[in-house]
């Protein structure tokens, strides 16, 4: 069967962007053939595990590893001595003091879980009778857990920084104080949200293997940004990027925690090397998931604004502490996107939010899916609830009075470009019909938050640029390859960038084969967080299929000797754009390109770099994305009096995306917010004991949400058409996260008048919140009594 | 050694007794579709068939197996997708994909019972497969579609004659 | 996950599996696994001593099935809480358990894990402990030496739920007459972890609470009766005054000594619950009998 009666070409034909096509991958998946990193197997595989510290604080006095070394079927054991001692890190280029983590620590621990050394062996259990024979001697030093107490004077220092503060941001914008004097009603809250963990299904998983003869890495990774992972590979090997190879499988889930290298990375491709090139294979089980990998910061966020009686929102002010766990890894980033999210949603002039982000001796934060926004969103939409209550204003039209609008530029100096965020509430409004069920204290009631999406901190995430690559190959039989940096973890967005791809061609996405993550083979991309992929990615690949077509319509023409800028490619066919004119089928055009007379092979290449300024840390300024989304939640839901329960009874989310380029793909993205979001609010909640060890790291106790805890969704699309983006399409991804927990805890406040302001929101504090109330009103009606 | 007849096939397995059924198809067998994300009966993604019903292999001795197991590479036919596998796909259920195999054999032990589950009877024979990504809504669309579509296909198979004489 | 190594055996004949039981050295018994595989992976986790056998009774045909007449109901202890669930056979009385099994884990579990495994594993969050109790029911065991000897589920719970002997049937017998209620307060409608599981059991004669049995597990160490409840009720009317009243005659020692206010909380909302439904239902029987 040739091409061309495989692609029904032109009148066949059907536009692939904003459709629901399947995903390109989807077989594989179904049929449980598709391999992840999880399930990659070699013979003569080595599989190895790291050494981890016992104690939460100390320092290293000796590690003695002789034993093990002797064992039959150990074949390599690595310490900070066989490394070369270079310490990594994810906020480089602002903060360079934050690049604190060593791939094997050598003189001191700072949690339980720190790696200070790994083994390969045969087997499993010669790799775990090794481990017991491995001795470390350390000096134990006090350790602090909590994040408050660990800014106190006296408390451990966990690294040089003073208060084991990591990182101070001070974001400060025209006259707080003044403005809070002018307001008519201020208001002071208090925020707590707790420590989460990414809980991907996949574990962290790797195989290094290090190639003797040429000294070449290959790493294959559950990777969600294999480019990071390969810069920090070649830092901390002393490598030059082309010698080493991270190849990013399918991944089964990120969420954020695999935004890294992490120890395990380097130690495996180490471990091979030591062990003269056999591949060794380094898998978390479920309790190191929670112990060592990456979390979801815990924060406190204090925040005192003031409003008019109109409405006006005049200052904001306040304080944020994120617990960052031992090292810093992305935890700047995370704190700047938990204040600077603010601007993006609210008209606000007078700004004073200082963050902290603190070190304890507990597991690393990372950045979880929402990159601080999640805990942000919490504290700062329940507090927008509770300012418009205290002007007795309505939380929708509070909102719509403060929200920022298209074509402004925030104080900050953020660009906003389309922002369908009005049209997004309006929306959700309308859908679930606020006005009749607001404020009605039935126990039947609705809450609203809303969110943000945004290439959040997109500038110098990596170390000078922030670009995506993606090559376009059309090859000799009409077939399309399309190579691409970015990196799917499920959200689909191979299968997005493949729509994006042949709709710029002009043929049929069935033609398009899309290979991505491989550092060897794909364009560079700095890889999927901070729902950045559909725009920047997205728009690379864009651009790459637009070379590659203007390529093949350079050929044609010269064939045909037309002028190239009056041809193009629809609907599988070259047409004269003078009459609409088919010209030739597109497998007949790449004949041509192939033929004797030309040989001329289509390469379609695109660059895109978003037009973003880098975010100045000491004044909070920058426009950090070249677009923002936007989204607004409504959730209605019932509180069960007796037993604290609360039962939701359905979600309403309309998202501005810019364009679906896959609207099934967006709103399945939107729904698995949600429900993360569910688990945020009501279950997920990681708590640590004495030691800064999890207390609950195992699914048995830390509880994920399932299919009968889901409500109904409605997804709406807002398109907004971005100039900017592919096809008008923006990020997503995030945004649904965001608001979740405030929309469930202002809907539970409408319900029953008790606002909880700490996550997770559990039953036993509603009863107890319930019951505080109700002798409130007691005594009030005491008092009132008394003439 | 020790005889397992799996997605119709037997192997023959040099086994020491104390490997559970989940090492033996993964590591010995290469049949990388069934998966483990937790090791501790919560996250489902282990989940085969046996005997109709679905069962957790990362708790289950092989030695213990004297019936047929089922896993995700015995549904399809060639070329020819398992109902199940149609609609996971169609609904846009399958995200990351890791969660799938084990939810589509727990799916299709529900289905082979009865095609048209409540809402309730879904929850119940769903309610030990986790899913990170993904928001559970189109899973079960994809079950509700897999169900009709089975039923369809039980009912136009030919009558043995035998059985309807009276 | 690897495990362990031991040894495994998988006899077809019960006697042969009670003798094997006796003489294997640090043997433990494999009947659906759910407990023991965890178990197995946990101890080898935490670095503590595996069992050198296992024993499988998974082909000894004589404990598999469910078997019913006029006098009682008898569930071999390999029957899977799946089979029991989908059995025909639970009329009267032995209703209740479909209300138990669905309340259990989660249907893979429910597939592998057996009525014989979730009495005997010793294991705080199961299910079958109360309702065995609440139901009167007598556990019959084998021996070593071939000798069979029975126990009533209270006096096996009381005794720590310790046997060295092998579990083969249980015996529960057949009462149309009585009333039951059982309710098992989770952590929160999403979170799967037992607070309490909580069986009453009572038979309405002229009205009046007779023959109550309040058992409980989850929220103590071995499933036990709640007798200061089953006290007050015995000397009570059927009405709705009587579910207020009963809160104030709970076995404290049950419900509040290891709980914080919220489980305190749950529990006698619980308590009031199933007392209310119990009242309800003796309440709707008055009247349709009134109607007849």
């Amino acid at each position: 069967m040739t091409m061309a009666t495989k692609h029904k070409f032109s009148k066949d034909y059907v536009d692939p962007v904003g459709k629901s096509v399947p995903r390109i991958d989807g077989k594989g998946i179904v049929t449980g053939q598709i391999k992840y990193a999880f399930d990659v197997s070699f013979p003569n595989m080595l599989v190895g595990k790291l050494i981890r510290s016992t104690i939460p604080h100390g320092k290293i006095i000796s590690i003695d590893t002789s034993k093990a070394e002797a064992l039959p079927g150990v074949h390599a054991i690595i310490t900070a001595k066989d490394t070369h001692q270079i310490k990594f890190g994810s906020n480089e280029y602002f903060f360079p003091h934050t690049v604190d983590q060593m791939p094997l620590e050598s003189e001191k621990v700072r949690y339980i879980g720190d790696e200070i050394g790994a083994v390969a062996a045969i087997d499993e259990e010669t790799l775990e009778e090794a481990l017991h024979l491995i001795e470390v001697k350390y000096e134990e030093l006090p350790c602090v857990v909590d994040p408050l107490e660990t800014m106190k004077p006296g408390a451990p220092l966990i690294h040089e920084a003073r208060n084991n503060i990591a990182v101070i941001l001070p974001v400060n914008f025209g006259n707080p104080d003044r403005a809070l004097k002018e307001s008519d009603y201020v208001r002071e809250d208090l925020f707590y949200m707790p420590a989460a963990h990414m809980a991907a299904l996949e574990p962290h998983v790797c195989v290094g293997q290090w190639e003797t003869f040429s000294n070449k890495i290959t790493l294959w990774s559950s990777s969600q940004a294999p480019f990071k992972c390969r810069e920090a590979l070649a830092k901390t090997l002393k490598m030059d990027l082309n010698d080493v190879r991270v190849i990013k499988l399918a991944v089964g889930g990120g969420f954020g925690g695999k935004l890294e290298m992490l120890p395990m990375d380097f130690a495996a491709c180490l471990l091979s090397k030591k062990a003269g090139g056999l591949p060794v294979k380094i898998c978390c089980n479920r309790e190191e998931e929670f112990l060592a990998t990456r979390r979801k910061h815990g924060m406190v966020y204090k925040l005192k604004s003031g409003v008019k009686k109109d409405g006006t929102l005049m200052a904001i002010t306040g304080e944020v502490i994120a617990d960052g766990g031992a090292y810093c890894s992305y935890g700047p980033t995370v704190l700047a996107a938990a204040i600077m999210r603010i601007f993006m949603l609210y008209k606000i002039q007078h700004f004073r939010v200082t963050g902290y982000r603190v070190y304890t001796n507990t597991s690393i934060s990372g950045a979880m899916r929402g990159f601080g926004g999640v805990q942000a969103g919490f504290a700062i939409e329940s507090h927008m609830d509770l300012l418009a209550e205290g002007i007795g204003m309505d939380p929708v039209e509070f909102r719509l009075k403060n929200i920022t609008t298209p074509n402004m530029v925030t104080v900050n100096k953020m660009v906003l470009t389309t922002n369908g965020l009005k049209e997004c509430i309006e929306k959700a409004v309308e859908a679930c019909a606020w006005k009749k069920k607001h404020g009605k204290q039935k126990h039947l009631c609705c809450g609203i938050g809303i969110g943000i999406a945004a290439d959040v901190m997109g500038s110098k995430m990596y170390k000078s640029h922030e670009s995506a690559g993606s090559i376009v190959k059309v090859e000799e039989d009409g077939s399309v390859y399309l190579f691409t940096g970015a990196a799917d973890t499920g959200q689909g967005c191979n299968t997005a960038l493949s729509q994006i791809a042949a709709q710029e061609l002009g043929v049929s996405y069935s033609r398009i084969r899309c290979k991505s993550g491989d550092t060897e083979i794909t364009p560079f991309d700095t890889g999927s967080f901070a729902s950045r992929v559909t725009f920047i990615s997205g728009n690379a690949t864009l651009l790459a299929a637009r070379d590659a077509k203007k390529q093949i319509l350079n050929v044609v023409a010269q064939e045909y000797k037309l002028p190239p800028e009056d041809l193009d490619i629809k609907a599988e066919a070259v047409i004269n754009k003078k009459d609409n004119s088919v010209l030739i089928n597109f497998d007949k055009a790449l004949e041509i390109c192939y033929s004797f007379n030309y040989g001329y092979q289509i390469i379609g290449r695109g660059s895109y770099n978003p037009k973003t300024t880098p975010i100045d840390f000491r004044t909070g300024e920058g426009n950090v994305s070249g677009s923002y989304g936007f989204e607004a939640q409504i959730v209605e839901l019932e509180v069960n009096k007796e037993t604290g329960e609360v039962k939701i009874l359905k979600m309403w989310d309309a998202h501005d995306i810019g364009k679906a380029i896959n609207p099934q793909s967006v709103e399945a993205q939107i729904e698995g917010s949600l429900t993360m979001g569910i688990g945020y609010t009501f279950l997920e909640n990681l708590h640590f004991d004495k030691k800064g060890r999890p207390a609950n790291g195992n699914f048995a106790n830390y509880r994920l949400p399932r299919g009968f805890g889901i409500p109904p969704m409605e997804c709406i699309l807002v398109e907004t058409n971005d100039p900017e983006g592919p096809f008008g399409a923006k990020g997503m991804g995030e945004a649904a996260l965001l608001p979740t927990s405030a929309a469930i805890a202002n809907a539970i406040y409408d319900a029953v008048g008790v606002r909880i302001k700490e996550l997770p929101i559990t039953p036993d504090k509603i009863i107890k919140a319930l019951r505080e109330k109700e002798a409130l009103e007691k005594q009030h009606n005491q008092v009132e009594v008394i003439p | 050694m020790k005889t397992l007849i799996i997605n119709k096939k037997k192997y023959e397995l040099d086994l020491k007794g104390h490997e559970t059924l989940l090492e033996v198809l993964r590591n010995h067998l290469g049949l990388t579709g069934t998966k483990t994300a937790c090791e501790e009966t919560e996250c489902g993604t282990c989940c085969v068939n046996i005997k109709g019903k679905a069962i957790l292999s990362c708790i289950t001795l092989a030695y213990n197996i004297e019936e047929e197991i089922t896993t995700i590479e015995g549904l399809s036919e060639g070329e020819t997708l398992h109902p199940l596998q149609k609609t996971y796909l169609e609904t846009g259920a399958a995200q990351c994909g890791f969660c799938i195999p084990g939810f589509i054999m727990a799916s299709k032990a529900l289905l082979e019972k009865n095609p048209e589950p409540t809402q309730e009877e879904m929850d119940y024979a769903l309610d030990g497969n986790l899913c990170r990504c993904g928001g559970y809504l189109r899973i079960y669309d994809a079950v509700i579609q897999a169900g009709k579509e089975m039923k369809k296909l039980n009912d136009q198979e030919p009558r043995n004659i035998a059985t309807c004489k009276g | 996950m690897l495990l362990k190594p031991f040894s495994f055996h998988s006899p077809t004949q019960l006697a042969e599996a009670a003798t094997l039981y006796k003489d294997l050295p640090e043997v433990r018994l494999l009947a659906g696994g759910t407990f023991l595989l965890s178990n197995l992976k946990s101890l080898k986790r935490k670095g503590l001593k595996t069992p050198k056998n296992v024993l499988s009774l998974k082909r000894i045909p004589e404990l598999h099935g469910i078997t019913a007449d006029n006098e009682q109901l008898i569930i071999k202890s390999m029957t899977t809480i799946d089979e029991l669930f989908e059995s025909l056979l639970l009329e009267d009385n032995f209703k209740i358990l479909r209300t138990v099994c669905r309340n259990i884990s989660t249907q893979p579990i429910r597939n592998m894990a057996t009525m014989g495994g979730n009495l005997t594993c010793r294991y705080t969050w199961t299910e079958m402990p109360a309702a065995m109790i609440g139901l009167e029911a007598r556990l019959h065991f084998l021996n070593g030496e071939g000798t069979e000897s029975v126990l009533s589920a209270e006096e096996f719970f009381k005794g720590g739920a310790k046997t060295d002997k092998i579990l083969t049937h249980v015996v529960i017998k057949r009462d149309k007459e009585c009333s039951i209620a059982y309710r098992r307060v989770r952590k929160s409608s999403n979170v799967d972890i037992p607070l309490l599981s909580l069986m009453i059991k009572t038979t309405f004669s002229e009205n009046r609470f007779t023959n109550t049995r309040v058992s409980v597990n989850n929220c103590v160490t071995f499933a036990q009766r709640d007798i200061i409840l089953e006290n007050f009720l015995n000397q009570n009317i059927c009405s709705a005054r009587i579910t207020e009243e009963a809160l104030d005659h709970l076995d404290k020692t049950i419900y509040d000594t290891r709980s914080n206010e919220y489980k305190q909380h749950m529990f006698r909302v619980s308590i009031k619950s199933a007392l209310n439904e119990l009242v309800q239902n003796q309440k709707n029987k008055n009247e349709n009998s009134h109607y007849q």
